[in-house]
């Protein structure tokens, strides 16, 4: 608002940032000094501090491996989001808008339904008619591209109605550009955005992603989540080793979230979903 | 022509269409028979009455405090300058993509028996018990903190429709403040803050992996949720499956109803957008 903010609204305005602040950094702040603690039992502030335990869990095959799978398993899923989704959502743009309210109702479904009952909904599918390919790795790929396939369409959706890729392709087919020089030329370098923005949400929501794993392939396949609450159900303390996985999995997403933030230059990525706003010209 | 949207749409269709109507065929058949026995048997019993008005009651409380607190936030960032709003944008966005098993930990972390606030408040002298990770209070902080950052990030877009305009318009009519707000500003807003309340509680009411973390730690009488149950069913008791699949229906029931709820109410609040 333009006008000058009264006294009481400016301190209650910095009294809540600071406390959200608080709220916000605070765990941040006590797992990192856990992964660096040598005791902690007594005082407000670790005995002392070390690199021990990231020498121990650097030197864990069972973490280190839990960590390369889930390494693996995002980007592959990552990777079909992109083959599969950008031309569906090009398509229904450009050539046969009835695609677009399947693809729309689609999305809404992983965005509504709780991860573990669609888990349990394909456990029991596949259960039922194809037991011999229940608990593969496979089935996790597939059901994982499936729940953040919507985050990614979303994405591509926008930056192509932000770049208005109707009348671009319809330009470039007029000047006599071949299909192929139309994808290459006009549509990736309007959408790349886009595409970026997606590709980091779909990596971050199936590196996380506990529900799906846990029902569907389980121990046979042990991720980081599952390594995490397996560490976390034990007794024992593993204490210190939960704390490096977390802050190394913390540093990959918040590398992830810089390179969206600086990439949308300070704009929010996410809209309330199926909302259209009045950049995109179709509304 | 479809085919470059075929490998899509068969996705969607066989990994969220095909599951979802197997579990709602599921729950009303019995050995091939059409019948409603198992949910007859999941709404008597006391342990999945409890743990369906539980999850209701979480989602509740967890999506209000966030409205609460997210939206003032939302609006104060909105009228932010660019600089400090990118900050607190980074910020927020990874609060509200930390969540799952590490946040279940970072819960240790802060408020276990040897968190970093319980060790401070003991050393201080004050006698301070942290609520139990498995208790309601517990699931509520945890909850908030991915779902307030949440709440912000959906709903600062669209307090661009409240314009500085109307704003200066209020004030040549020599309108105050609280009169602009009542007749204008809450009114615009309403629709986007109850679409977000809405996104919220479904979100919650879906939260597994959090809870499960929390739930299993050292705890002899965890909180009941619907989604805890169903793991626990999916994990350790194969004769109670059809249990777990009437559960999972009503957590679906839920989603559906409170989705198209959200898309009505958002489509009165983008009048004003457009």
């Amino acid at each position: 608002m333009s006008a000058p903010p009264r006294r009481a609204g400016r301190i209650g305005s910095s009294l809540l940032f600071g406390l959200l602040a608080v709220y916000l950094l605070l765990p941040i702040i006590a797992v990192l000094l856990y992964s660096l603690a040598t005791v902690w039992r007594a005082r407000i502030l670790p005995d002392a501090f070390t690199l021990d335990h990231y020498v121990r869990v650097f030197n864990d095959p069972r973490i280190l491996g839990a960590f390369g799978r889930s390494f693996l398993l995002a980007s592959i899923v990552t990777c079909i989001d992109i083959l599969i989704v950008v031309p569906a959502a090009y398509w229904a743009r450009i050539r046969n808008p009835r695609i677009t309210p399947l693809l729309a109702l689609g999305a809404a479904i992983p965005f509504a339904l709780p991860y573990v009952v669609i888990a349990f909904g394909i456990d029991r599918l596949i259960g039922e008619f194809v037991p011999s390919i229940q608990n593969t790795l496979a089935v996790l790929i597939v059901a994982q591209a499936a729940i953040a396939f919507p985050f990614f369409y979303w994405a591509v959706d926008g930056s192509m109605a932000a770049a208005g890729i109707e009348r671009l392709s319809e330009a470039a087919e007029t000047c006599g550009a071949r299909p192929r020089q139309i994808v290459r030329r006009i549509v990736f370098p309007a959408i790349r955005m886009g595409v970026v923005t997606g590709s980091v949400l779909v990596f971050a929501v199936s590196f996380g992603e506990f529900a799906l794993a846990q029902v569907l392939v389980g121990s046979a396949f042990e991720t980081l989540p599952l390594w995490q609450a397996d560490a976390m159900l034990q007794t024992t303390g593993r204490f210190n080793d939960l704390a490096v996985t977390t802050v190394l999995s913390f540093v990959l997403l918040f590398l992830l979230a810089v390179v969206l933030v600086t990439w949308n230059r300070g704009q929010t990525v996410r809209l309330l979903p199926g909302a259209t706003t009045q950049k995109e010209g179709r509304a | 022509m479809w085919l470059p949207a075929v490998p899509l749409l068969l996705l969607i269709a066989v990994a969220l269409v095909l599951p979802a109507l197997s579990l709602v065929i599921g729950s009303v058949t019995e050995d091939g028979q059409l019948t409603l026995d198992g949910w007859v048997r999941v709404l008597t019993r006391r342990g999945d009455q409890t743990a369906i008005l539980t999850s209701l009651a979480l989602a509740t409380v967890v999506a209000t405090i966030a409205t609460l607190v997210g939206t003032p936030v939302a609006w104060l960032l909105s009228r932010m300058l660019p600089v400090g709003r990118a900050t607190w944008l980074a910020l927020l966005t990874v609060g509200g993509n930390f969540g799952g098993i590490g946040l279940a930990f970072a819960y240790f972390a802060v408020l276990g028996t040897v968190g970093m606030v319980t060790l401070a408040l003991q050393s201080l002298g004050v006698d301070f018990l942290p609520p139990r990770p498995s208790s309601f209070e517990g699931l509520v902080l945890v909850y908030l903190y991915t779902n307030v950052p949440l709440f912000v990030l959906l709903t600062m877009p669209a307090m661009g429709a409240l314009r500085d305009e109307w704003w200066e318009a209020a004030q040549v009519a020599s309108a105050t403040r609280w009169q602009f707000w009542r007749r204008v500003g809450i009114p615009v807003l309403t629709p986007f803050i109850v679409a977000g309340w809405l996104l919220i509680f479904t979100w919650s009411i879906g939260i597994y992996g959090l809870a499960y973390a929390l739930a299993g730690a050292g705890a002899a009488t965890p909180t009941q949720l619907i989604t805890l149950r169903i793991g626990v069913i999916l994990k350790s008791d194969v004769t109670e499956t059809w249990r777990a699949n009437v559960l999972a229906v009503i957590l679906m029931g839920i989603a559906i109803v409170s989705l198209v709820t959200y898309r009505a109410i958002l489509r009165r609040g983008l009048r004003w957008v457009t």
